[in-house]
Parts: structure tokens; C-alpha cells; sequence
């Protein structure tokens, strides 16, 4: 591969993505950030858990997004009697035509078999039905009756909860919230957004965008963004975030020591360093920057850090934890941050 | 190092040139600091060498700066910027986003390398040094032209002042004196006549103390420590003094006292004696002793017979010893005053107008004064006489003495004798001549010699420690308060007020005084050999201001004022003993205070 054709590549990336957020945009009044913050994970080949009032337009975004990609779309709307099967799906008896069965089982393919998956309210269902996306978004595959299927690529999910009405809501375990790459949360519109919003949904109805990327294209960026190269410093940075987040680790700051019971793990340095990449991929880069690493942190780590009860009852939120951690933590080595505040 | 023509190659050209001026700058900003700090520090080290007033070190403080560069020099050295920490220093300054170190790690081997390379290169070479290079001065290195004006002025400015030395402790000052007046009179000790062995041995122990002083005054040695010593040797002193008064010669001494004072004309001994002054005692019966009349001689020697016996039998040895001593001196005396009368006598036509005053005198007051001008009146009228007359002379005496059978001493009788037989030659006249000089010189007796030297010993550690700036109280000679008694020739003797006159109307200043004399003022010339104080004269040159009170009294452990003492404080006379019993003490509590003052 030559300099041209990276050079090419990332520039037909950026032309994707500004094709795929134009496309967005015509049914998505504002919320860029969270727009971007789904490319993001969408690129990296990660999952998303939007978070936000019921309103903001989370299930419109996806539903958009599915459309702007030409690819197979499944909503599972998640209530408390859904069961795991009918996320996954189940081998059925096939019945002949006289209404007799055959005595052969066939696969019923549940709503996890699409490429983007809307796990609606996801927070509703039991942990139990939970669970039942873990296989699928961890290794991209179903296991239906001892039976492994491997999903289609790419396999999208994006899940929303809502942080209201939370009587009879099964928080998410750990676990789980682990293997989502970014936790997006969906601020309210501004008021020129939500003027914007109510004169363009009180109206005819706005239809769907029509596919500007196809399967090919997300795999192309995705394969991209793995290329985006990352130095050695700014690798250490990251880790360096993620170690002063254990609270029994001796660069914790004392916010993190006070607030956190658990901070970030291994899984969590990784989704760091791939968000950073797909943001660089983004901006047209072929390297991520310190800079990078600091803008996806609060997507990236605010759901794998676990608040103490001190934290809790102080109102310590862990977006504030995370912003303390990146004032806190220096980019460089000490030597070149001596040099660089006596050149100031 | 990749070829010039590749983007790697330009890369690392256009890099490390960055890098040289970035640690070149890096580097002199390093050795401006510690040259900064170097003379900071000057500064402070040479306004702490001139704070202890070290002043010819002060300049050496500017090595410091040399010291602080060698430091920088080796700091800046060991904490040389890396590639990558300069490249992550570029980064920031050129805002590239982390292409240059990502460009130096990956190079062009990685796929996205080639375009991070050509960002890397970008970068470098549309940056602006100017704006990017690290920046050499600081503020911190304004300590530096600070620190050298703070170590040339520090400098060239005098030392401060050094700190006031605090004041002595009292007497903690060094003396050195050559020869310190007042030691060479208790020097003398060791050659007075001591009352036994013993005595003999203390005095020569004090003498010596107080040669052994004069040699460390004449070396130097802590005043106090000087004036310690000179307490010491007072004290010794005064403890050989004879004590008449103490609780075992008490008694003794009072009844000795009121024998004296039945008899009127010993009650001026008596007075002196009670108030233990032996030398005014003795002095009294000199004068008795010489006495022309014989009836006033044996009143005198039995007052003093009965004196030693009462003395005796109160217990009070010594003071009978004393007693005793005198009484054979008395007689001793008599025979001397005696012979010179007798020569006197046989000499009566030739002696001048002067020297028959003389006689009378001596006859009348026997005042040892008169004594000697008597003897030397008949000394110079025996050298005017011819050889005819001489023999006379010796005739005469012969037949007076055959006249007086028995009738004075055998002594003398046998004196008169052989200088009758003598007269006639020159030797003879020669030998009369040098027993008229013995007879001249009155006898002391030896208690009061012994005591005419200790009161002088005591007046002499009085006169050094005046002489070392103390304020101590000289005893007045003869001991004791003024008492009105005779004191010299022509004294009148008698109580009264002083300057009072003979006739008892009082002079001018006296009690009896009542402001109608003419006050031009006729103070008697004073019978002393030398001024004791003159006007205008510096009072206790050397002592501290008056307000304090230096003077000092020897005393020992139990002493109180009831008992007699010989320092200016804490006398008490006779009269005084037992004045508990006498005084208006009520009588409960009249116990309790005379157990108090009970030595």
C-alpha cells in the first residue's frame, strides 16, 4: 500500500462519513455530538448505550442510521415478559401442509440476527434476557440450541435506557455494560434545535434517508480505523488514565480514591485507544493525539467505573471523575512538561 | 540515517535540527539558572558572612555562581531531552497533533506511517522557531544581576556593629595590681608576739595567705575572688582578736569593769577596758603608772589587783591572764617613772624652763607623750653639763639615795647607783645618755600590742578591699564607737559632745551651742599623720552608687548583736549585754526575746 492510497483511503473515509452525518441530519434535528459518538462506535466496531429521556430521539437516530446504511435493521423492544428467545430465536416443528408435523425442527431466526440491532429500553427486560445479547456482541454470533450461528457483518447494537420511570427496571450488570464500546448520553434540544424539531415533525411525514453506505463501506472503515497508527506516548497516556482510576492505585487522585469503588478496566484502556482512532479516522488523521484520547474518555469510561457509597452519597457523578482524571493525569513525561510550562 | 532524498530522510534532517536548537536553548536556559541561583545564594551567603562579620570572606560568596553553573552544567547534561521528548515537545508547540513522535516511531513502515511522516514533515517545516523554540530567559534568572549587585555591595559596605557584650556579673572583672595597700599590715602578723604556739602558727598562716594573695593580685585573678580572700583573711584575723565579751570572759568582764570604776581614777581604764579596747586600756595605765603621786599609783594597782581577782574568780582566764600582765607592767612602769624623776631631780638646777614644764606635766597627766619629752629635755641638758658638774651630779644622786632608804625601787636604786659611779666618765656619761632614750619609750604591754596589730591587720584588709573597689567600713583605730575619751595630748578626756569645751559651755556646732557665738568656726587642729579625707575628693572611687549597700561586718555562725564584736557592725557594748532584762519588754514575753539574743 503507498502513501497515495492511505492517503486516498482516509480521505474517502471522511467523505463516508460526512455523507452518512448529512444523511442523519435530514431527519435528526442537532444532537451532532451524539451523532458522532454513534460514528464513532459504528467505525471502531463497537456497541452503543444511548441514554436520555423518552422524546429526544434515540430510536429515531437508530432507525435513521439503519436506513443511511443499507443494513438489515431489528428493534427489540425489551419489557419485562420478553424472553431470551425472542431475542435470539428458536427452532420451531415444521408442520406439513395438512397441519401434521413433519417431525423436522426449523431455525426461527429472532430479531438479533439483523445488522442493527435497537435494543429499546433495554433496562426493562429481565437480566436473564439481558444476558441473551452478551454472546451476540461480544463474538458477533448466537448459539440456538447447541447450534452456533454467526452473525452477519457488520452487527451493530445500540441500546437505550431511560433514566426516569426506573420502578420496576433491571439495571444492567457490569458485565454487560462493559461490552458496550461507548455510553452516549442524549442532552435535551436547544431551543433552536427543538423549534427546528417541531416545525419538521408537525408537518408532512419526513422521509427516511436513503442508503449512502453500504456493508462494504462500514467494513472499510472499520479495517481503517484499525490501521490509524498510535504512538507509544500517547499509548501510555491512556494507560495512565486508566491506572489512576483504580482507587487503590498510587496516581488515583483524591476524587477518584473518595468517589469510585472500581475503576476502569483492561477492556476499558481498549475501547479507549479504538474510539480514539475512529475520532482521528474521523477527523482525517492517520495518528490519534493526546487530544483524542481525553475527548472520547467521558463516552468511553463513565459506565465502567463503579461510584462507593461515599461517592454516591456525595453526588459524585463518574463524567465528574473522569474530567478530574484528565486535569489530573499529565499527557507527557515530566521532563517535557517542565520544558514545555517554562516556554509559556 | 536514511537518505536526504526520502521523506524519511528530510524528516530526521528537519528533526534533529529542531532538536539541536531545542536542547542547545534547553541547556543555556539550565546554565543561566543555576547561575542565577549560584548567586542568589552568593547574595544570601554574603549578607550572612557580613551579618557575622566575616567580612574578608564576603567576595569568595561569588564562587557560588561558578558552583551553580558546574551544577546546571552537570543537571542539564543528565536530564538531556530525548528524540521523543522532543518530538512530544514539538507536538505540543507545533500543535501537530502527535504526527512528529508518531512519525519518529513508526517511520514509513507501517501503512498509515507514510501520511503521519508527511504530516510530521508539514509540520516541522512550517513551523515557526520563533514561536516554538523554548524560550531561554525567565524571571528566575533576574536572581542572577541581584545576586552579583547584593555580593559586590555586601562587600563594599562596613561590617555591622558587634553585638553589645553583656555586662559582667558583678566582681567577675579581672584585677591585677602590683601592690594592693593594706596587705603588708596583716603581712605583719607573723612577726607579732603571739599569746601562745598556736596562735603563733594561725598568724603565720594568715601572713602567708595573705603574701600568697598579693602574688596572685600581682599575676591577676578574678576580683570577687580577690575580694573573697581579703573577707577570709579579715575574718582570721578578727577571730585572734582577744574577746572580752564573749559569753565565757563575760561575766568576768564585768565584774573586772566595776572594780575598775569603784576607783576614780581608774575609771577610765575601766571604761576602756569595757569597752575591749586594750590598747586605750593600756594606754590609761601607762599614763597611771606614771603618775607623780604614790597614792594614786597604789589605788591604781590594787583597782587592778582587785579587777584580776574578781576576773578570776568569774572564770574569765584570759582576761585575768591580761590583768595580771598589766598589773606587773604597772609596776614596771612606776619604776621607770620613777628613775626618770629621780634624774630629773638630781638635775634640777641645770634643767631649762621647757623641760620643768615637762615634769610637772609628767607628774600630773603621766602621759607617755610627756615621758618622752622629758627624756630627751634631761638628755640635752646632761650633754650641756661640764665634767665639774657631772659629778655633782653624781654626788647628788648618791645622797638621795641614802636620803630615800628603801623608798623607791631596788632597781632603780641600784640604776642610780651605778650611773653615780659611772657619771664620772665618759662612758658613764655616754651609758646615761642611752638609758634616758630607753626611758623615753613607754612599755606596751603585750596584750596590747598583740591587739594594736590585729586592729591594724583588720584596718589593713579593710584598706584592700578598698582598695579593689569595695565599699567596706575601715574600723576606726582603737576600736569602737567615739567615746569622748582622751585621745591624744591635751585632750581633756571626759563625756561630752564632741567640740564640746573644756569648760563644759560647748563649742561652736555642739549640742550646747545655742547660735550666740560668732561661728567663724575653731576646729583643733587634728593629731594625725595624715589627712584622712580631703574636699572635693572622690568618694569610694570604684564603688557603686550609693542606694546599695556594700559594707560588710565580720561575723561567724551564732554571733548575734548582743555580743561584743570588732567590726563596725554588730557591736554591742557592755552596757548593752543583758539589755533585754533592763528593757520594756513585757515581761511574758521577756523570756522568749532574751532566748532569742542569746549567744
Amino acid at each position: 500500500m503507498t502513501q497515495s492510497n492511505f492517503e486516498a483511503r482516509l480521505a474517502q473515509a471522511r467523505e463516508s462519513s460526512t455523507r452518512l452525518r448529512d444523511a442523519i441530519a435530514t431527519v435528526i434535528v442537532g444532537q451532532n455530538a451524539v451523532v458522532d459518538q454513534v460514528l464513532w462506535a459504528l467505525i471502531a466496531g463497537g456497541h452503543v448505550l444511548l441514554e436520555g429521556a423518552p422524546g429526544l430521539g434515540k430510536t429515531l437516530l437508530v432507525r435513521t442510521l439503519a436506513s443511511s446504511l443499507e443494513l438489515k435493521f431489528s428493534r427489540i423492544q425489551f419489557t419485562p415478559d420478553l424472553m431470551p428467545s425472542d431475542v435470539t430465536g428458536t427452532n420451531v416443528l415444521v408442520m406439513d401442509a395438512t397441519g401434521g408435523a413433519t417431525g423436522r425442527f426449523e431455525l426461527h431466526r429472532g430479531p438479533i440476527f439483523g445488522q442493527v440491532i435497537l435494543a429499546d429500553e433495554i433496562n426493562r427486560a429481565t437480566p436473564k434476557t439481558q444476558s441473551s445479547l452478551l454472546e451476540a456482541m461480544q463474538e458477533h454470533a448466537v448459539t440456538i440450541a447447541g447450534v452456533r450461528h454467526v452473525l452477519d457483518q457488520p452487527f451493530f447494537v445500540l441500546a437505550t435506557e431511560n433514566p426516569i420511570e426506573m420502578e420496576g427496571t433491571y439495571p444492567l450488570p457490569e458485565a454487560q455494560l462493559d461490552r458496550f464500546l461507548l455510553k452516549v448520553m442524549v442532552p435535551n434540544p436547544s431551543e433552536d434545535e427543538m423549534t427546528a424539531i417541531l416545525a419538521r415533525t408537525t408537518g408532512h411525514a419526513v422521509e427516511a434517508p436513503k442508503s449512502v453506505l453500504h456493508r462494504d463501506d462500514v467494513l472499510a472503515l472499520r479495517a481503517l480505523c484499525r490501521d490509524i497508527a498510535v504512538a507509544e506516548p500517547v499509548l501510555r497516556y491512556a494507560a495512565r488514565l486508566i491506572a489512576a482510576s483504580a482507587p487503590d492505585s498510587s496516581t488515583a487522585p483524591e476524587l477518584v480514591r473518595r468517589g469510585l469503588r472500581y475503576g476502569a478496566g483492561v477492556r476499558g484502556g481498549q475501547s479507549l485507544v479504538l474510539a480514539s482512532k475512529s475520532l482521528a479516522l474521523l477527523e482525517g488523521r492517520a495518528q490519534v493525539a493526546f487530544t483524542d484520547i481525553q475527548r472520547v474518555a467521558l463516552p468511553v469510561l463513565r459506565h465502567r467505573m463503579i461510584r462507593s457509597f461515599e461517592g454516591e452519597a456525595d453526588g459524585v457523578t463518574t463524567d465528574q471523575v473522569i474530567e478530574e482524571l484528565c486535569r489530573v493525569v499529565p499527557t507527557r513525561s515530566g521532563a517535557v512538561e517542565q520544558v514545555l510550562q517554562g516556554s509559556r | 540515517m536514511p537518505p536526504e532524498s526520502t521523506e524519511l530522510g528530510r524528516f530526521h534532517r528537519l528533526f534533529q535540527r529542531w532538536a539541536r536548537q531545542i536542547r542547545l536553548r534547553l541547556a543555556a536556559r539550565s546554565l543561566l539558572t543555576g547561575l542565577a541561583l549560584g548567586f542568589a545564594l552568593a547574595g544570601v551567603a554574603a549578607a550572612a558572612l557580613w551579618w557575622q562579620r566575616l567580612g574578608s570572606l564576603r567576595p569568595a560568596a561569588a564562587a557560588l555562581g561558578a558552583v551553580g553553573v558546574l551544577i546546571a552544567l552537570i543537571v542539564a547534561t543528565r536530564r538531556r531531552l530525548s528524540d521523543s521528548d522532543v518530538a512530544l515537545y514539538l507536538d505540543a508547540r507545533l500543535e501537530s497533533k502527535e504526527a512528529i513522535s508518531t512519525a519518529l516511531e513508526l517511520g514509513s513502515s507501517e501503512d498509515a506511517g507514510a501520511v503521519v511522516l508527511g504530516d510530521a514533515v508539514s509540520a516541522l517545516d512550517q513551523g515557526d522557531p520563533k514561536r516554538a523554540r523554548p524560550r531561554v530567559l525567565q524571571t528566575l534568572h533576574a536572581l542572577a544581576p541581584v545576586g552579583v549587585a547584593a555580593v559586590v555591595y555586601l562587600s563594599l559596605i562596613p561590617l555591622p556593629p558587634g553585638p553589645a557584650v553583656p555586662p559582667a556579673a558583678p566582681g567577675s572583672s579581672r584585677v591585677q595590681l602590683a601592690n594592693l595597700q593594706g596587705l603588708e599590715k596583716i603581712e605583719r602578723l607573723e612577726n607579732l608576739d603571739a599569746r601562745d604556739a598556736e596562735q603563733r602558727e594561725r598568724l603565720k598562716q594568715i601572713a602567708e595567705e595573705a603574701k600568697r594573695l598579693r602574688e596572685e593580685l600581682a599575676k591577676g585573678m578574678e576580683k570577687r575572688e580577690a575580694q573573697a580572700k581579703i573577707a577570709k583573711l579579715r575574718d582570721d584575723v578578727a577571730a585572734e582578736r582577744l574577746k572580752l565579751g564573749d559569753q565565757k570572759n563575760r561575766a568576768g568582764l564585768e565584774a573586772a569593769v566595776g572594780k575598775l570604776a569603784e576607783n576614780k581614777s581608774t575609771r577610765d581604764a575601766a571604761k576602756a577596758l569595757g569597752d575591749g579596747d586594750l590598747v586605750e586600756f593600756d594606754k590609761k595605765m601607762q599614763e597611771l603608772a606614771n603618775k607623780a603621786e604614790k597614792a594614786d599609783r597604789d589605788a591604781a594597782k590594787q583597782a587592778l589587783d582587785e579587777a584580776q581577782k574578781a576576773a578570776r574568780e568569774k572564770g574569765a582566764k584570759e582576761l585575768a591572764q591580761a590583768l595580771e600582765e598589766q598589773k606587773k607592767l604597772f609596776e614596771k612602769r612606776e619604776a621607770k617613772a620613777e628613775a626618770l624623776r629621780e634624774l630629773a631631780r638630781g638635775m634640777k638646777g641645770k634643767l631649762s624652763e621647757e623641760a620643768l614644764k615637762d615634769l610637772e606635766e609628767f607628774g600630773q597627766s603621766g602621759s607617755p607623750e610627756a615621758q618622752k619629752r622629758l627624756a630627751e629635755s634631761l638628755e640635752k641638758a646632761l650633754q650641756g653639763m661640764t665634767e665639774e658638774e657631772r659629778k655633782r651630779l653624781a654626788e647628788r644622786l648618791q645622797k638621795q639615795l641614802e636620803q630615800q632608804p628603801g623608798g623607791a625601787n631596788p632597781m632603780t636604786k641600784e640604776q642610780i647607783d651605778d650611773m653615780a659611779k659611772r657619771l664620772g666618765t665618759p662612758e658613764g656619761q655616754k651609758a646615761l645618755e642611752e638609758q634616758l632614750k630607753d626611758l623615753a619609750k613607754p612599755d606596751a604591754s603585750k596584750e596590747g600590742e598583740r591587739e594594736k596589730g590585729l586592729g591594724d591587720a583588720e584596718r589593713g584588709g579593710a584598706e584592700a578591699e578598698r582598695g579593689l573597689g569595695g565599699m567596706a567600713p575601715v574600723p576606726i583605730e582603737g576600736g569602737g564607737p567615739s567615746d569622748g575619751s582622751p585621745k591624744g595630748p591635751g585632750d581633756k578626756g571626759g563625756k561630752g559632745d564632741p567640740g564640746s569645751k573644756a569648760d563644759g559651755s560647748g563649742g561652736p556646732g555642739s549640742k550646747k551651742d545655742f547660735g550666740t557665738g560668732d561661728h567663724k568656726g575653731n576646729t583643733a587642729k587634728l593629731d594625725t599623720k595624715g589627712l584622712r579625707s580631703k574636699a572635693n575628693g572622690k568618694m569610694n572611687a570604684g564603688a557603686p552608687m550609693q542606694g546599695s549597700t556594700m559594707g560588710r561586718a565580720p561575723s561567724r555562725p551564732g554571733e548575734t548583736a548582743n555580743q561584743a564584736g570588732t567590726g563596725a557592725l554588730g557591736q554591742a557594748g557592755p552596757s548593752e549585754l543583758g539589755g533585754v532584762e533592763g528593757s520594756e519588754v513585757p515581761e511574758e514575753y521577756r523570756e522568749q526575746v532574751g532566748r532569742y539574743f542569746q549567744p
